[in-house]
């Protein structure tokens, strides 16, 4: 599974000041830690960028290039930001990504005329007018809005990322089982498409410390459905290993939960133990609570 | 082929829970959903529990407190009335008192009158604090301690403050309330973390906090409702517990269970608040109640016509 990393942020507590009085160390310094962590993109997130959007843009975009030429996902709902990110990326390891496209007509007529442009892939984000999706069903109506344009402004299939949108498991664990059963169906309904998602999505509001597991967990059971890529924390080191084919025994045993086959579980260690009781958690075979690994 | 009547496949069942001084009152026991007679036991039917204050209530409703007036501000008396006359099935005692927003009086004090008024009935007695997580630590320690030996049922006891609650209770041997703010998840975790500290979960009821009528009580029925799936289908034994839905403050604190008859339109305020506490109930106990806690005493005699139609 690719994997971009999501931790150029400007919600960060450091990388936010940065970004606002372009202070390119920390900047720099982010890049090469997240380039050092055998990422195949690096997500630059400015979320809505308000003010002075597209200068800061195509200031944070130069200054990472600066350090690495990992091909970039550029992550803001500033159309013009997002232009002028476009304009100064470098693209000699791969085309820039558009992070991300919503099913809600204005943003598909102002950001496809732009992936056309620049030649960008684009995130098709499973988001409508009436907001989250509630099921699989509803991300398969969303999609077809969305494959509808991206026909009509003749994207390539492969430039297309699906983003199904991960939720919560501590909250909207049964809006979980809704991504999953997705996936179980993209192969079928978007051939040729490629796929990502915003991954840590799934431990949000978790203790923090068990985040990597229901992170590395979820992303075993999307990767096995057909994900291609997925937006991670790129300093959690198992979660590469799981992404670069690594922990065979571990991705076998919660591939046997997925396939609902008989696991003896007397005979784990704790930790193998841990990724049983969390691929049932995430599958939906037990309800989410804080404490699910001491059942 | 014949036609086959759809059935709900159980695995679990929800655990009894043995309630009072004389232990002689359970409450859970269902083997099916709730009011599904026809697919499995309900041994206990629903409980219905009065309300007493340790103070005389000073912002009751007209059609509500009259009912009341002799024995507003004696709790023993109002316990015993509602028991003799009303033919409450148990009693829920609120500490308002000590609430530290308004009287903030002695927890001392108001263990004793726990204690007075759990001896002076048969039935079993719930004594709930006000939900400050400060003053319930105190007071409900006190009352924990007071009412040795007559198993009161304690709450709300809440996630953050559950040890310096539940730990007298398993000293004094008390049920626990465990309440949560109107989600499974936290419901589920808050049994957990009493369990770590000891709880028996045979000492356990869930009070998964009750929203009023208008006033958001559709979460609670899909919240309980949900509490019942985990348990009785997918075996999860953390929720097995019977529930308590604290009702009847929350009707009747709403705005239009307080109007008087100023407005033609919303009818008599006498009629309308009972129904709108009826109305509570049954959607409680469809959901899965096994305590509905009331405060009128016609709203009482409604729902005990309503399980008849039910039980017997």
């Amino acid at each position: 599974m690719k994997l971009v990393g999501e931790n150029m942020n400007v919600m960060s507590k450091t990388l936010g000041p940065a970004m606002r009085e372009r202070d390119a160390g920390p900047i720099r310094k982010m890049a090469e830690n997240i380039a050092s962590k055998n990422v195949d993109f690096i997500d630059i997130n400015l979320g809505p960028a308000r003010k002075q959007g597209a200068e800061m843009m195509e200031w944070v975009v130069k200054t990472v290039n600066e350090v690495t030429d990992i091909p970039l996902f550029l992550d803001t709902s500033n159309v013009e930001a997002m232009e002028a990110g476009l304009k100064v990326v470098k693209r000699d390891k791969g085309k820039p990504v558009i992070n991300s496209v919503s099913a809600r007509p204005e943003r598909m007529e102002a950001l496809f005329p732009l992936a056309k442009t620049y030649e960008a892939g684009v995130v098709a984000l499973l988001l409508g007018v009436d907001g989250i999706p509630r099921d699989e069903n509803e991300r398969g109506i969303l999609w077809s809005e969305l494959m509808v344009k991206c026909t009509e402004f003749e994207l390539a299939p492969q430039d297309v990322y699906v983003d199904p949108i991960v939720l919560p498991v501590n909250t909207q664990q049964n809006q979980v089982q809704g991504c999953t059963n997705f996936m179980m169906m993209f192969r079928d309904i978007a051939p040729g498409y490629s796929s990502t998602c915003g991954l840590s999505n799934i431990s949000n509001g978790a203790p923090e410390h068990l985040r990597p597991i229901l992170n590395q967990t979820y992303s075993v059971i999307l990767n096995h459905l057909g994900m291609e890529s997925a937006i991670v924390d790129a300093f959690d080191a198992d979660l590469t290993a799981f992404a670069r084919g690594g922990k065979a025994e571990i991705r076998d045993l919660i591939l046997k939960a997925v396939n609902g086959e008989d696991i003896d579980t007397a005979s784990l260690s704790k930790d193998m133990l841990d990724y049983v009781k969390t691929a049932k958690l995430l599958l939906g075979q037990s309800l989410y609570s804080d404490s699910w690994l001491e059942l | 082929m014949a036609f086959e009547t759809p059935k709900i496949n159980y695995s679990g069942k929800i655990r009894e829970v043995k309630l009072g001084k004389s232990k002689n009152v359970s409450v859970g026991g269902e083997s099916a959903y709730p009011l599904y007679l026809f697919e499995g036991e309900n041994p206990n039917p629903p409980k219905i529990a009065m309300e007493v204050f340790d103070l005389a209530p000073e912002e009751w409703a007209d059609a509500v407190i009259a009912p009341f007036k002799d024995v507003a501000g004696d709790p023993v008396a109002w316990a015993k009335l509602n028991v003799e006359q009303h033919g409450a099935d148990m009693i829920a005692l609120y500490l308002v008192s000590t609430d530290p927003n308004d009287k903030n009086m002695d927890a001392a004090q108001a263990a004793e009158t726990a204690k007075k008024v759990a001896q002076a009935v048969d039935v079993p007695v719930i004594v709930y604090g006000t939900g400050s997580e400060e003053k319930d630590a105190e007071v409900l320690a006190k009352v924990a301690e007071a009412c040795e030996g007559l198993n009161v049922i304690i709450g709300p006891v809440q996630e953050a403050g559950h040890k310096k609650i539940g730990a007298p209770c398993i000293g004094y041997k008390h049920t626990v309330s465990a309440n949560t703010p109107i989600d499974v998840n936290l419901a589920k975790q808050l049994n957990i973390l009493l369990g770590n500290l000891g709880v028996n979960a045979d000492n356990i009821i869930i009070d998964p906090t009750t929203g009023g009528l208008g006033y958001g009580i559709e979460y609670t029925y899909s919240v309980i409702e949900r509490i019942r799936m985990a348990a009785l289908t997918q075996q999860d034994a953390q929720l097995q517990q019977p529930i308590i839905s604290v009702l009847g403050r929350e009707v009747w604190k709403c705005k239009e269970a307080k109007m008087g008859a100023e407005d033609e339109k919303y009818g008599d305020p006498t009629k309308r608040g009972i129904l709108m506490e009826a109305v509570s109930a049954v959607s409680m106990i469809i959901s899965g109640a096994d305590i509905v806690v009331l405060r009128h005493p016609e709203t009482v005699k409604l729902i005990k016509q309503y399980l008849k139609a039910f039980f017997n």
